[in-house]
């Protein structure tokens, strides 16, 4: 499988073994982010670096794990119901004047939406390069859903991510 | 003299260590170690907690193909995630402006209040994550059961944190500080955020403080 070199920058340290052993020069850019055009994916920066800051990921991903039709119409109904948690909680949480509730609605609607987040990966989405978010940006390009619906962010999404899945 | 477990970060609390039983403690009693109040405890004897699959599935109305705007926007913001990780800056941007955008065309909520949401929240925890659960281990989905283990505990917690805000108001959270794990959504009232989370077991530095209105 082709594999190319990413590197967290949160994690590296700058202390740049990755750029002596890089066949390539693909490791050394002004902007710290690993070039794809110059990396042939040989691991050899991944094994060098000290901080365990570079993986190697493949370019292209195996497809989702395929999910239980009653499985996702559960965790769909779920997600419905965290998604009205949200709404209500940050709704709340504007027009709070107590400092204390202020924070805590605020947290709750933060929390609600990462717990929905991880709810609705496991239920269908857990890859930008599945079929079904192929499927949802298509649905969005060809009937946008408001006449100011971010038509072309779909549409740009859409070329960007190639499908990995034959739907 | 018995022993009681944290049903969010499993702190035992050992009777005969502490020498005052469970039930006596005060009302306001707190797990050391992750900040869950008291209800949120169980006795060891009974060993695990009932199996979630007895309280039958919830009723679906219609097809659950369509999803409704914030719930489609989670969607995006999910997405936008699953790009940082694959570390495409841009197609995680454009994800987050369809997140933005769906969020903001969410229809306004007519009745909320705080008790309201206290409602919603115990019912994800009385029929939600139960039918979900149960479903899940009868596909053996262990994805999905990770994510009612984690999402249930998060909720547990939501639960008893506006609970306690309502039974003692703003002095409940006057001069401490309100945290939520950026990975899995773990809220927790304390002045420093908890060293390792006590769900999905992130560092500290995962968490981040709510600031207040400016
Ligand atoms: S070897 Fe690792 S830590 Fe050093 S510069 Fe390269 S990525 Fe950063
Ligand atoms: S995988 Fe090989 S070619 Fe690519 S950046 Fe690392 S050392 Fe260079
Ligand atoms: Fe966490």
């Amino acid at each position: 499988m082709k594999r190319l070199a990413v590197r967290n920058l949160r994690l590296c340290t700058k202390d740049c073994l990755c750029l002596y052993v890089c066949p390539t020069g693909a490791t050394d850019t002004e902007n710290s982010i690993i070039d794809t055009t110059k990396c042939v994916g040989c691991g050899v920066c991944a094994d060098a670096c000290p901080s365990g800051a570079i993986s190697m990921v493949p370019v292209q991903y195996p497809p989702q794990q395929k999910k239980a039709e009653g499985v996702v119409a559960l965790a769909n109904a779920l997600a419905e119901s965290k998604a009205v948690q949200e709404g209500m909680a940050r709704q709340l949480a504007e027009g709070e004047q107590a400092p204390g509730l202020f924070r805590l609605l605020t947290a709750v609607y933060r929390s609600v939406r990462l717990v929905n987040e991880d709810l609705l990966r496991e239920a269908g989405y857990m890859l930008p390069q599945s079929a079904n978010s192929h499927k949802l940006l298509k649905s969005w390009l060809e009937t946008p859903p408001s006449p100011d619906f971010p038509v072309e962010a779909a549409k740009q999404l859409l070329e960007r991510i190639p499908c990995n899945e034959t739907e | 003299m018995s022993k009681w477990i944290c049903g969010i970060c499993g702190y035992v609390y050992d009777e005969e260590k502490e020498g005052v039983p469970f039930r006596a403690l005060p009302e306001d009693w707190v797990c050391p170690l992750c900040g869950a109040g008291k209800r949120l405890f169980s006795p060891q004897e009974g060993q695990q907690p009932a199996p979630p699959s007895a309280s039958g599935p919830i009723s679906l109305q219609g097809e659950w193909t369509e999803l409704s705007a914030g719930a489609l926007s989670a969607v995006c913001s999910n997405l936008a995630r699953g790009c940082e990780k694959q570390y495409q800056e841009q197609e995680a941007a454009l994800f987050r402006e369809l997140a933005g955008f769906l969020a903001a065309a969410a229809p306004p909520v007519p009745d909320g209040s705080v008790d309201r949401l206290l409602e919603l929240i115990r019912q994800d925890l009385s029929q939600g994550y139960p039918a979900l659960t149960a479903a899940a281990q009868a596909e053996g989905d262990r994805g999905t059961q990770r994510i009612c283990v984690w999402g249930e505990k998060v909720t547990r917690m939501l639960e008893a944190l506006l609970e306690r805000y309502r039974r003692e108001g703003e002095a409940f959270l006057r001069d401490t500080n309100v945290w939520v794990c950026s990975v899995c959504g773990f809220v927790y009232v304390g002045d420093s955020a908890p060293q390792l989370c006590p769900v999905c077991k992130v560092p500290d530095w995962k968490f981040e403080r709510v600031e207040g209105r400016r």
